[in-house]
């Protein structure tokens, strides 16, 4: 019973960051149509800028994490207007772009081991609590992932369905030429949701950075989970993309409850193939 | 440094001239070929073995080559553990930089390229792969590195030794890794151990929350910890922050690994590996420890100092072989030269020595973390078993 308390905190608290991760691609994916595969490489430059805003510049976290998410959002709109637009203007088919996304996702990777090295950057100065719950253990770090997760889609559902720009990402993401024949702006809503996705992406990067650290390698996972988080959630919906993320963190963690954890990595995977099959379109986005 | 490094990549691209003739008599520069972690989640392994390889070859040249012929690496990079890219290195070194000498790396590239190592027979040694599966698939694979199944055993042994019955043991799902776990439940079953937990998560994983939660729930006396860096110091770091405070003995512990669990996690870990430790009456020892300390500003690990040693070997081969006369560039000559009398100088001290198997048995050192740093409580003596 213990056990299976604490796969559920963890799977709570990872599907947290999943669902994180997954409404920040799923806000770009959904809106523009490009398959953002450099989302995973933007989330991790973020975490090394945050890295060195704080071990170099000695700021303060708060201070660095506010402007690695306006890193990352200078960061996603130059990407989508330096590599994407012009793909997109002169016609070109969705595999391209898609094949621009993984070649701008290795660039980005690869620069950042030159710039930064490969060595593991870390705050070791940065402590946070842990916290017993019975016999269950959780971290600060755990809760704050939920917090954070919760606090950004409260803020994501509420600018898109009261703001104006959000209006606009929704009619966008609904019919893009009906939009377009009303007067909405696509190329700035598309610059919208690459800004917005990508800070997104670097509130999660916050949070690893604090948890385990940064790597160069961890832009891959990133964007393999809110890749699977959006295609379970349905292809469009933001809310979609959270219950995504969450069912895929539940799953991960509690569907080891019984099998050996060498199958943790298949079980995304599984996810995936069972919903497909059952609803190809996504649990939310209707059959 | 373009003298040193032939850039094997770059000749493919550009600069693949005719194949040299088969049995070449003297070639102009004895070019050793290693294919090593240059990139992707584990690139802190290749740097510090091309940089003890690098040493030993400056050393040499030095002091006028192999008997007046200078030595060259060409370096390929299996991406941390990519067999394909491992595959696709060496048929790089055998066709473009000519190598009959190759120094590998990890288990999985190690284990894929001996195919071709047989049938092409080219000289391979493997100072960093710990893998049981090495053993035997090429006539002409020998590893300077104590394979993990030797460390495990010593691993479950010091367990024995520190009184625990209960052994929770986590790595990676690779090959290494279950060859490890495999070796440890036959050991701990012949000293009438328990293991009461085996987890394994995706080797580059970042997100090792559930293996943790179930070593947690199996309440063992010790952990025994697989990964190698950087995953070493994330299971410390996860074990510690889920309230464990069983003691952990790895196999490998860099401080990298320190780094990401902390320095406060990381205390009291104790490791047993391989052990370089420059002595007073190690004279080859002090001279890498001297060099590399000088060149890189660090102190060497062993990893370093098993390249330096291989390409040591890899000389003293050449020099062995060519006295013979004939053909003597080639993987088949450099293994009769190494059977013929298998004990080398070590960068360990002393003299090691191969056994039939292709491994140098070396004795285990147990380390200890205390305060970042790597602390020698003792040897133990090697055991297979």
């Amino acid at each position: 019973m213990d056990l299976i308390l604490q796969l559920l905190a963890n799977g709570i608290s990872n599907g947290s960051q999943y669902a994180l991760l997954g409404i920040g691609f799923g806000l770009i994916f959904g809106t523009t149509g490009i398959v953002h595969f450099a989302y995973g490489p933007v989330f991790a430059a973020s975490a090394y800028v945050m890295w060195w805003l704080i071990a170099a510049l000695g700021l303060p976290f708060p201070v660095a994490v506010v402007l690695g998410m306006a890193f990352a959002a200078g960061f996603g709109v130059l990407a989508y207007l330096v590599i994407y637009e012009p793909l997109v203007e002169r016609g070109s088919p969705s595999f391209v772009v898609l094949v621009a996304s993984l070649g701008l996702f290795i660039v980005i990777a690869n620069t950042l081991a030159i710039v930064f090295g490969t060595d593991a950057k870390t705050l070791p100065d940065f402590s946070y609590g842990i916290y017993f719950l019975g016999d269950v253990v959780v971290t600060g770090v755990q809760i704050a992932q939920v917090l954070v997760f919760m606090a950004v889609a409260l803020a994501l559902s509420a600018f898109l369905k009261y703001g104006t720009w959000g209006s606009a990402i929704r009619a966008v993401t609904d019919n893009v030429d009906m939009a377009r024949i009303v007067g909405i702006d696509t190329r700035k809503v598309a610059i919208v949701v690459f800004a917005i996705g990508s800070m997104i992406s670097a509130i999660a990067a916050a949070n690893l950075l604090v948890r385990e650290g940064a790597s160069t390698h961890i832009g891959f996972f990133a964007v393999f989970y809110a890749f699977i988080a959006v295609v379970v959630g349905g292809v469009g919906s933001i809310r979609g993309a959270a219950i995504g993320g969450l069912l895929l963190g539940l799953v991960e963690s509690t569907g080891m409850w019984k099998l050996p954890t060498e199958w943790q990595s298949t079980i995304a995977f599984l996810v995936l193939f069972v919903v497909m099959l059952w609803r190809p379109t996504g649990l939310l986005r209707g059959n | 440094m373009s003298r040193r490094i032939f850039l094997a990549s770059a000749l493919a691209a550009g600069l693949i001239g005719p194949v040299l003739p088969a049995h070449a008599q003297q070639p102009d520069v004895y070019r050793i070929g290693a294919i090593l972690s240059m990139s992707g989640s584990a690139p802190h392994y290749g740097t510090v073995m091309s940089r003890g390889a690098l040493i030993a070859i400056d050393e040499i040249n030095a002091a006028g080559g192999v008997d007046g012929t200078k030595l060259e690496l060409a370096i390929e990079d299996h991406k941390s553990g990519n067999t394909q890219a491992a595959v696709a290195g060496m048929n790089r070194l055998i066709t473009v930089a000519q190598s009959p000498a190759v120094m590998s790396s990890f288990s999985g590239p190690t284990v894929a390229i001996a195919p071709i190592s047989k049938e092409k027979e080219v000289f391979v040694i493997n100072g960093g792969g710990v893998s049981l599966r090495m053993i035997g698939v090429s006539p002409y694979m020998f590893h300077n590195r104590s394979l993990a199944t030797d460390l495990a055993a010593a691993a479950v042994h010091r367990a024995q030794a520190r009184g625990f019955k209960r052994i929770a043991q986590i790595a990676g799902k690779s090959e290494f890794g279950d060859s490890v776990i495999a070796a440890s439940y036959e050991v701990a079953k012949k000293l009438g151990l328990e293991i009461v937990a085996a987890e394994q998560f995706a080797t580059d994983a970042t997100n090792i929350d559930t293996q943790v939660a179930k070593l947690r729930a199996s309440r063992p006396d010790v952990v025994l910890n697989w990964p190698t860096t950087p995953q070493a110091g994330l299971v410390v770091k996860r074990v510690r922050e889920m309230g464990m405070s069983q003691p952990v003995i790895s196999m490998e512990w860099t401080g990298e690994d320190t780094k990401i669990a902390g320095v406060a996690n990381s205390n009291g870990v104790e490791v047993a590996t391989d052990y370089f430790s420059p002595t007073a009456d190690n004279a080859m020892g002090q001279r890498f420890y001297n060099e590399y300390k000088q060149r890189h500003g660090e102190d060497p690990d062993f990893y370093a100092a098993n390249y330096y040693e291989g390409v040591h070997v890899i000389a003293e081969l050449i020099r062995r072989a060519k006295i013979k006369g004939g053909n003597y560039w080639n993987g088949a000559r450099l293994t009769e030269a190494l059977w013929e009398d298998p004990s080398f100088a070590s960068v360990y001290g002393g003299k090691m020595t191969f056994q039939k198997n292709g491994v140098a048995l070396k004795r285990v050192a147990i380390l200890e973390v205390a305060d970042g740093q790597l602390k020698l409580k003792e040897f133990m003596a090697a055991r297979t078993e």
